[in-house]
């Protein structure tokens, strides 16, 4: 097990370090001159020489890379082209925001999915089952943005249970902010509704299907026992798998959410820097990003060999 | 030429398996091909007529599937509307200031948007974008992703080794957050958003198409084409790609419903398209400032969207459950 994690966090290295390549040559390379990207069409050649000095843009590529990716692992991530801050503290709280919507989302898609799938799952075929598979399905098909703005007329708008806004005012205590959140949260739920609810389902379907379920029906265990002793357990297997196979939308969702609501997380600083041109910003989030990907793949697939004795052993 | 009822499909109805051979036009046009070349080409047409009755067989397999059928009128719906609304309906780009943010009424029926626009027309006319964008990105996909996917399949070894390896650094990065750094930086069309999307869905494409390939290559056929001693491309081109067309129409038809749900997000995102373009997600992201005090201006193209996004994925579910029967 220890061998397959240390193996993993090896691979991690060389892919990382082509990603950090593949963002600098988007930022730097693919758009010819740096300073003219910045500043735009109608900046005199004089200033777009100062600030590609000013940036260091004028050195070799080999070496701008060099000092860029040693900033990065080194933590000096530079000051933002445009707000003139550090980039480094800024990426870190808007990441911790982030997480803290992606934890709160995590935490009620497990429950609602598994729920609504071993419902269907337990009623195979009925109405009731095409009705929950069909639902879930679209909600995840469904861009997020959509889903967002037609519940917050729902329940922001309408009926006024939930804020319209995603983070409280100034000074509100912490456990507010879930309170907050609860809005943004459902649409990023909706995403992987429908594929954990499916896998869920599946779950049941083939478990309901063993011998040992029947052996437990047969010799007298009530319902409620077959149900959560043998079925949930074994229908979670395949949910967790899905949960981190899903990281990647869970990440798009989040910048198109945090957008629609404007909460400060990483995905809206990363938007942000985009469309202001703010290069700097924008290499710095995107690879944060990206270790935050492949950190998470990698522990979703160390989650899954625990729960499975099968990739456990043969570590 | 003995035409044979389907072994799949025995019993009443062959009185209507007749009428479609008649009504076929592709298939009267075969027949006529194989009396022309007779002899020599028997076997072969044999063959292809066994693959025109499949192919009859799904097609018809396909109509009877209420959830195929429901996306496709859909998604048929929403081309009619991109191809003629604007014969229908008033202007989408009209600007009446006077008439602002009005309540859907009888002069307009979804009400207007913030420049007094109709959002009936709006709506109606936003489908356009995404209609012209999806399906090219995923034919670009599709072309891209199937010459790598059959290159690596067939080769196997070194070539697909390091192929597959560049797909795997392509795939680290969530597909949103690539596009939003390449079209920041590149600028905003339409074809760019075509290319990047088209580009980032090939290696998801290539690896499908891969897997298929390997799944054909050691079939009798293909050996007995090298046997012949036809060249590489002739065989993953002509012996190959027809037998893997099922795996690359759903492929096709997933790859559609991500393209046309990445192009939306990214319009919203305000990455794509520029105003006075009606595309939903731009629409969705400039007036989603009024949802308070005119929600009319965001819920019917959210509603749009999210009719044709379904539609299309009801198609993909249709297909890919009669293609694995």
């Amino acid at each position: 097990m220890l061998r397959l994690i240390g193996r993993r966090l090896l691979l991690m290295v060389p892919t990382l370090i082509l990603v950090s390549i593949l963002i600098f040559a988007l930022a730097e390379v693919l758009p010819g001159d740096v300073g003219r990207s910045i500043l735009g069409p109608y900046a005199t050649d004089q200033q777009v020489k100062i600030l590609n000095k000013e940036l260091g843009a004028d050195r070799p590529l080999y070496e701008r890379y060099a000092s860029w990716a040693g900033g990065f692992v080194t933590g000096d991530w530079g000051d933002s082209l445009l707000l003139k801050v550090p980039v480094f503290p800024t990426v870190m709280k808007a990441l911790g925001n982030s997480l803290v919507l992606a934890g709160f989302a995590l935490l009620i898609i497990v429950p609602v999915s598994v729920l609504l799938g071993v419902y269907a799952g337990l009623r195979k075929d009925s109405f009731l089952d095409r009705g929950i598979t069909i639902s879930t399905l679209s909600m995840t098909v469904i861009p997020e943005f959509v889903s967002g703005v037609i519940l917050l007329y729902i329940f922001a708008v309408w009926l006024k249970w939930l804020p319209v806004t995603a983070m409280p005012p100034e000074g509100a205590p912490f456990v507010d902010r879930f309170y907050y959140l609860i809005l943004p949260a459902i649409p990023l739920m909706f995403l992987e509704l429908g594929y954990i609810a499916r896998m869920a389902r599946v779950g049941t379907v083939q478990v309901l299907a063993m011998p040992y379920i029947r052996t437990a029906v047969l010799k007298g265990l009530p319902r409620r026992r077959v149900i959560f002793g043998h079925v949930l357990r074994n229908a979670m297997v395949p949910t967790v798998t899905v949960i981190g196979s899903q990281v990647g939308w869970l990440i798009g969702g989040l910048v198109v959410i945090e957008t629609l609501f404007v909460y400060p997380g990483i995905g809206k600083l990363m938007v942000d820097a985009a469309q202001t041109h703010d290069v700097v910003m924008l290499e710095a989030s995107v690879l944060m990003v990206a270790v935050i990907y492949m950190v998470s793949n990698l522990l979703a697939d160390i989650v899954v060999a625990l729960l499975n004795p099968r990739i456990r052993m043969g570590g | 030429m003995g035409e044979e009822r389907s072994p799949l499909r025995p019993g009443p109805d062959l009185a209507e398996e007749a009428s479609w051979v008649d009504a076929d036009p592709e298939m009267l046009e075969l027949q006529a091909d194989a009396g022309r070349k007779s002899e020599e080409l028997h076997a072969d047409a044999a063959a292809a007529l066994e693959q025109k009755r499949q192919r009859r067989y799904l097609v018809r397999a396909l109509l009877r599937s209420p959830t195929f059928m429901t996306g496709l009128i859909i998604v048929l719906f929403w081309v009619f509307m991109a191809l003629f609304s604007t014969f229908i309906t008033q202007s989408p780009t009209d600007v009446d200031a006077m008439a602002s943010l009005q309540a859907p009424s009888a002069a307009h029926w979804f009400g207007t948007d913030d420049l007094g626009r109709d959002v009936l027309a709006r709506t109606m006319a936003g489908a356009r974008t995404v209609l012209v964008i999806a399906p090219l990105a995923t034919m670009l996909a599709l072309l891209w992703g199937g010459i790598i996917g059959l290159v690596s399949g067939f080769y196997r070894g070194l070539t697909d080794e390091i192929i597959m390896r560049l797909v795997d650094v392509l795939l680290a990065l969530p597909i949103i957050i690539t596009s939003i750094l390449i079209l920041s930086l590149l600028g905003k069309s339409v074809a760019i958003v075509i290319v990047v999307i088209g580009a980032l869905f090939t290696p998801v494409v290539s690896r499908t198409i891969r897997s298929a390939v390997i799944g054909e290559r050691e079939r009798e056929y293909v050996m007995a084409a090298r046997l012949r001693g036809e060249r590489s491309a002739f065989v993953m081109a002509r012996e190959i790609l027809p037998n893997i067309t099922q795996p690359i129409i759903v492929e096709g038809t997933i790859r559609l419903g991500y393209a046309v749900f990445t192009a939306a997000t990214l319009s919203f995102l305000g990455f794509g398209l520029v105003p006075p373009s009606p595309d939903w997600g731009l629409t969705i992201a400039t007036e989603r400032i009024f949802l308070q005090i005119a929600p009319w201006t965001v819920l019917f193209p959210a509603a749009a969207l999210a009719s044709l996004v379904v539609g299309v994925n009801l198609i993909t579910d249709g297909l890919s459950r009669v293609f694995s029967k």
